[in-house]
C-alpha cells in the first residue's frame, strides 16, 4: 500500500508492482473521465427511454447530462482544443464513442426542436429520432469496449463488460427517470420504469457476480484486481457505492414496492440509490484495473 | 527494414546504464522512463534468484496502442519505429491503457529535479521539447539513427547486453542472435509482434 501523496513519488512507488495499478484514467483528472463514463452513459440510456416514452422533461434532461458527460470528457484531455481530431473509427472505440456523442446530441436536439415547431409527426422527424437512438446505442456499447480491447489490463480484457456497461446505462436511464417521478405530471407510465429498473437492476447485478467470478479464476493481474476490489484499496467503493448503495437498497426497495407500493418519493430515492451505484461501479472496475504483469514474483 | 533490439538477459546486471543514458539523450521529465530496468528477487531462501529485466517500447509489429488511438498520432514508420506525433495527440491516454509494456508516459505539467529551485541549464534547454498535456515514449533515438549512430541505450551499456539492427536482414547481428539463441519477445501470447527480444538468463 502506498504512503505517497504526490503522484511523482506515488509512480516511483507503482513501478515496484509486480502489476502495477493503472492511475491515469481514474485518479485526479481521471475522475472527470468516469464522471463523464457516466453522465454520458446515464443520459443515453435516459433518453432512449424517454423518447420512447414521450416523456419531454425526461428528453431535455438526458441531452443537457450526454453535453455534461461530452464536457467531463473534454476537460479530461490533455490537449482539449484538438478534440475535433478524435474520428478515428476505424479500430477506437474512443473515437467511435465521440462520434456517436455527437450524433446523439445533435439529433437528439434536432428530433425536440421538429416537435416543438409542430414537424415531429413526419416521416424526417423519425428518421432523425431513429438516428439519435443509433447515437445513443453508441455511446452506450462504446466505453464497455473501451475497456474491453486493453489487453494490457487483464480485469478489462473481457467481452463481459461491454454487457456489464449496456446493462448500467439502460439501468441508469430507468434511475433518470425514476428521479423525476415526485415533481412532474405524470405522462410516462412509473409502474413500467420502476419493473424495468428492478429487472435491469437485477441482471446488473447477476452480470458483475458473474464477471468478478470469472476474473477470480483469470490470470496473475486480474486476480489481483479482485483482490483489490474485495479486500484491497477499491473495497471501500465496492461494498459501499456499488452493493449497499447501487444494489442493495434499490432491489430492496424495489421487491417492497411489488408487495406493498411505496410512494413517488422513495421511488426517486431508488433512482438516486442507482445513479451512486452506476457511477461507483464505473470507479472501482476502472481503479481495479493493474497493468499485465511482466515478471511474476514480489509483491 | 524492420528496426529492432536484442538485449541478453544473461549479460545484464542491473546497473541502469541504459535508463540514465536515456534520461540524458532524451532530457525526460522526472517521472518518465522510456527506458528502465526492472529488478525482481525469486525463490525462497537458500534459493534466491535476482532478475533484471530491461524494458521500453517494443515498437510492435502490430501495435495496441496505434489501433486505439482515436486521432491517428501514434503511427507506424516504414523502418518499424512507432512513433507519436506530438502535436495531433490529444492526451486521452488511451495508448497508455493499451500498451501491454507500460512504455508510454503522459507528460502532465513540466517539473524539475530540484522542484522549487527551478529548472537547471541543462532542463531549460531539454525539457522545451517535450510539450504538455501530450503522451511520450521511446522511439528507438531516431534522431541518433539519422546520424547513421545507435540507440544511446546500446551504446552506453557496459556489458553489451543489448544489439541493435535490423530484423528483416537474417545476417544481421540481431537476427542471429535470436536464431542462435533463442530470442524471445516478451509476452508473445498477446500477438503484438515486439521488435525486441530477450536472451534468456
Ligand atoms: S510497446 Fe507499447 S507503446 Fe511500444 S509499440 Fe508496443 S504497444 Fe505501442
Ligand atoms: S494519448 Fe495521444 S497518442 Fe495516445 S491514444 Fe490519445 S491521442 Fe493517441
Amino acid at each position: 500500500m502506498s504512503v505517497f501523496t504526490d503522484p511523482f513519488d506515488r509512480l516511483m512507488d507503482d513501478l515496484q508492482e509486480t502489476a502495477r495499478p493503472q492511475r491515469e484514467w481514474v485518479d485526479g483528472r481521471g475522475l472527470l473521465l468516469i464522471a463523464g463514463h457516466f453522465l454520458s452513459g446515464v443520459g443515453a440510456g435516459g433518453w432512449a427511454f424517454s423518447s420512447a416514452l414521450g416523456f419531454l422533461p425526461g428528453e431535455i434532461t438526458s441531452l443537457i447530462v450526454v453535453g455534461l458527460g461530452g464536457l467531463a470528457h473534454l476537460l479530461f484531455l490533455g490537449r482539449p482544443e484538438r478534440f475535433w481530431r478524435m474520428v478515428r473509427v476505424r479500430s477506437s472505440w474512443v473515437g467511435r464513442g465521440f462520434v456517436g456523442l455527437n450524433i446523439l446530441m445533435a439529433a437528439g436536439v434536432v428530433s425536440l426542436a421538429l416537435r416543438a415547431t409542430g414537424l415531429g409527426g413526419g416521416g424526417w422527424a423519425s428518421a432523425v429520432w431513429g438516428l439519435s437512438l443509433v447515437g445513443a446505442g453508441i455511446v452506450m456499447l462504446y466505453k464497455g469496449n473501451v475497456y474491453a480491447v486493453c489487453r494490457a489490463i487483464p480485469f478489462w480484457n473481457s467481452s463481459l463488460l461491454p454487457v456489464l456497461y449496456v446493462a448500467y446505462a439502460l439501468r441508469g436511464g430507468t434511475a433518470l427517470l425514476l428521479l423525476f417521478l415526485p415533481w412532474t405530471p405524470l405522462s410516462a407510465d412509473h409502474g413500467l420504469i420502476e419493473v424495468l429498473e428492478l429487472w435491469i437492476g437485477l441482471s446488473a447485478g447477476v452480470c458483475i457476480l458473474f464477471y468478478l467470478t470469472i476474473m477470480a479464476n483469470s490470470s496473475v493481474g486480474a486476480r489481483r484486481s479482485v483482490e483489490d476490489l474485495l479486500r484491497g484499496r477499491v473495497a471501500a467503493a465496492f461494498y459501499g457505492g456499488v452493493v449497499a448503495v447501487g444494489f442493495v437498497i434499490p432491489v430492496a426497495i424495489g421487491l417492497l414496492n411489488a408487495v406493498t407500493p411505496v410512494s413517488m418519493g422513495v421511488l426517486a430515492l431508488v433512482g438516486l440509490a442507482s445513479l451512486v451505484g452506476d457511477f461507483y461501479v464505473k470507479y472501482a472496475i476502472a481503479k481495479a484495473g493493474r497493468y499485465l504483469p511482466h515478471v511474476y514474483q514480489a509483491r | 527494414m524492420r528496426y529492432g533490439m536484442v538485449i541478453d538477459l544473461k549479460r545484464c546486471f542491473g546497473c541502469y546504464g541504459c535508463q540514465l543514458s536515456c534520461k540524458a539523450e532524451h532530457a525526460t521529465p522526472p517521472g518518465v522512463f522510456f527506458a528502465r530496468v526492472v529488478k525482481r528477487e525469486s525463490g525462497t531462501y537458500p534459493n534466491v534468484r535476482k532478475v533484471f529485466l530491461p524494458l521500453l517500447c517494443m515498437h510492435c509489429e502490430t501495435p495496441p496502442c496505434e489501433a486505439v488511438c482515436p486521432t491517428g498520432a501514434t503511427s507506424k514508420r516504414p523502418d518499424g519505429i512507432v512513433d507519436i506525433d506530438r502535436e495531433v495527440c490529444v492526451g486521452c491516454r488511451y495508448c497508455m491503457q493499451a500498451c501491454p509494456y507500460e512504455a508510454r508516459y503522459f507528460h502532465a505539467k513540466t517539473r524539475y529535479y530540484f522542484g522549487a529551485q527551478g529548472p537547471t541549464e541543462y532542463e531549460a534547454v531539454g525539457y522545451a521539447k517535450h510539450p504538455t498535456g501530450v503522451v511520450m515514449k521511446c522511439n528507438f533515438c531516431a534522431h541518433r539513427l539519422a546520424r547513421g549512430e545507435e540507440p544511446s541505450c546500446v551504446l552506453t551499456c557496459p556489458t553489451h547486453a543489448r544489439t541493435f539492427g535490423d530484423l528483416d536482414d537474417p545476417q544481421s547481428a540481431v537476427s542471429r542472435l535470436i536464431k542462435e539463441r533463442g530470442g524471445e519477445p516478451l509476452h508473445p501470447e498477446l500477438g503484438t509482434g515486439p521488435s525486441v527480444y530477450y536472451l534468456p538468463a
